[in-house]
């Protein structure tokens, strides 16, 4: 570290031979006396005498140290970040009230499915929620929000790294049914809308947890494209796939009619990131969740500058210290003959 | 200054002047210290004649007294000014040397001796001294100059010189010094003065001779050479600097009393009937 220490004042250095002036000036602040040859010679004194000299010497070589302002150089460093800002963006629809495929529905015979999965299948939202809620508590680096959608956008929670609040927010979408609209696209829009004014920090993410999609007109899509691409966004979306709902790769052109397939399409042509996962169970959930907590866990490389970091405070303070310690000290030196 | 602080001195030997004065001296003349008889043509002086000694004398001469006349001696004072006896606080050492000097001088007035000083450090100062006189008052006006002294020589190196001003002459010399870094000069000088009465007069200032009180840093740098001591001032170290200074008193005085001589200590403030008490145990 010695090397990366630059003087604002270099030039003030060479004043640092004025260090030596206790040792050179001993007679200054010496008592006269008549004849020092009759004194006994005492070592303890001769010792206390150098320390203070040194202390004194020490202390102007502070000042003048600090005089010249030796700093850390401004550098460039290269920093490695983990934390990612997360937007969720859950549905709160009627259909998310609806249960999803029980855990055991491989087992199940065909016909018995739909009727194990009314009965006794997990409540998509709540299933949601939890996973949610354990991905939060999961990935402390990252600072979440929260908002929920239906006909429009309810943001619960900003951007905010206490968990507890968090936590809060995620809970609260639990608090009664669900509405009937699902308005993806203004929720998008507004999600992207939070990211406005915020310093890019780490990478950004909407998380889409939805069990519908919606036709987009023109101008929502472009506002949409633009947005995440303006604010470098990434985004996922967790599809929970109801029984008996389409599968979002369908191919052919006549399922773009369906609107899932048509969000899908329209979001794999965007140029930001994006992932989608189909979860008909819990465990699928539990695996999306999982693997976007994957993805977005890769280190995030950024050049931080630092600016000039100035140590003349620190000696300025050192000073300060030893001006303090030896005026303490000078309180025991003999002044003046009685 | 008051006039208690006079003293009066006496000498322990006759001396050889022929001034009359006030001292026992070796002269014949007129006094009342019978030495013995002489006959009237041998010192005609029929005033003195002694009329049963001269009946009593079997040759029948007529036998005159003979008597020793008491004697005036000059006095002389010979003063350090070096640096070292600028020292003391509140009043430097060279002031109570002028308070004493005022008394010399008021002394020798009374009794009717010359006064001599003479002021040396690294050479002589004649503007501060003075030679041999009974001027009437002069003691204030040498105590004054001696006051304003500068005492900024680093050593003593003229005391040969000045004492040879007084060598082999019947004086009484006051020794004034602190004898500080005073080495084999001292008895050469000693040496130079054997034919005079000399009485030591030693100058130490409370400050020298006993340690500071409280503890302490005590910083402290020679006034003649300029070196520099530092002493933690503990009561084991006030100890070896009382022992040091006393060690210093008995070294000064059994050089100065092998050669007869009795220093006196100056007391502090300058105590005239102490001055008396040293002439009066050494007569």
């Amino acid at each position: 570290m010695i090397a990366g220490v630059d003087f604002l004042h270099p030039g003030l250095l060479a004043l640092l031979p004025l260090a030596l002036l206790p040792w050179l000036a001993r007679r200054a602040g010496a008592l006269p006396y008549a004849h020092i040859g009759w004194l006994p010679p005492d070592p303890l004194g001769r010792a206390a005498g150098a320390a203070l000299r040194l202390l004194a010497s020490l202390l102007i070589a502070t000042l003048i140290i600090a005089l010249a302002s030796p700093g850390r150089p401004e550098s460039v460093e290269l920093r490695t970040g983990r934390g990612a800002e997360i937007q969720l963006l859950i549905d709160r629809s009627r259909s998310m009230d609806e249960r999803m495929l029980p855990s055991d529905w491989r087992s199940l015979s065909p016909h018995e499915i739909r009727h194990q999965t009314l009965s006794r299948g997990p409540i998509k939202s709540q299933a949601a929620r939890e996973l949610l809620s354990s991905f939060v508590a999961q990935r402390p680096d990252d600072r979440f929000a929260v908002s929920f959608f239906s006909a429009s956008t309810l943001h619960v929670v900003p951007f905010t790294q206490h968990d507890e609040v968090v936590q809060a927010g995620i809970a609260a979408g639990g608090i009664h049914r669900g509405l009937s609209e699902t308005d993806v696209g203004r929720a998008l829009i507004s999600a992207i809308g939070r990211f406005d004014n915020r310093p890019y920090s780490g990478s950004r993410i909407i998380l889409l947890v939805s069990d519908g999609g919606a036709r987009l007109d023109d101008d929502t899509r472009t506002a949409i494209r633009a947005g995440l691409e303006r604010q470098r966004i990434a985004l996922y979306w967790i599809y929970l796939k109801g029984f008996n709902r389409p599968d979002l790769d369908t191919p052919g052109e006549a399922s773009e009619a369906i609107p899932e397939v048509a969000l899908h399409r329209f979001f794999e042509r965007l140029p930001t990131p994006y992932h989608a996962y189909q979860a008909q169970s819990p465990e699928d959930l539990a695996e999306a969740v999982a693997d976007v907590g994957r993805q977005q866990n890769h280190p995030l490389d950024f050049e931080e500058r630092i600016p000039r970091q100035d140590f003349g405070r620190a000696f300025v303070t050192a000073g300060l210290g030893l001006a303090g310690l030896l005026l303490v000290l000078g309180r025991w030196k003999l002044e003046a003959w009685s | 200054m008051s006039a208690t602080h006079d003293f009066h001195y006496r000498l322990p030997t006759r001396t050889g002047g022929w001034r009359p004065g006030a001292h026992k001296g070796l002269a014949m003349g007129s006094g009342e210290d019978f030495v013995a008889h002489a006959s009237l043509f041998a010192r005609p002086d029929p005033r003195r004649i002694d009329l049963r000694a001269s009946l009593r004398d079997p040759r029948g001469d007529w036998l005159v007294r003979l008597a020793r006349q008491r004697t005036s001696v000059p006095v002389a004072a010979v003063v350090d000014t070096s640096a070292s006896m600028g020292f003391g606080a509140p009043h430097r050492k060279i002031a109570l040397v002028a308070d004493f000097v005022e008394a010399l001088a008021r002394s020798t007035q009374s009794i009717g001796d010359p006064l001599e000083l003479i002021v040396f450090d690294e050479r002589i100062h004649e503007a501060l001294g003075s030679p041999p006189s009974r001027h009437a008052g002069l003691g204030a006006l040498l105590a004054e100059r001696l006051r304003a002294a500068p005492c900024t020589a680093p050593g003593h190196g003229a005391l040969l010189e000045a004492v040879s001003r007084l060598a082999g002459r019947e004086a009484l010399v006051f020794l004034v010094s602190d004898f500080h870094g005073y080495g084999p000069e001292l008895s050469e000088a000693l040496d130079a003065l054997s034919r005079a009465q000399v009485v030591p007069i030693v100058v130490w200032s409370r400050q020298e001779t006993t340690p500071p009180e409280g503890s302490g840093l005590a910083q402290l740098r020679d006034l003649e050479r300029g070196r520099v001591a530092e002493l933690w001032l503990r009561p084991r170290l006030r100890a070896r600097w009382q022992a040091a200074v006393d060690a210093r008193r008995l070294a000064l005085s059994q050089i100065l009393e092998s050669r007869g001589l009795r220093p006196f200590f100056m007391p502090e403030p300058f105590d005239g009937d102490a001055l008396t008490r040293y002439f009066l145990e050494g007569a």
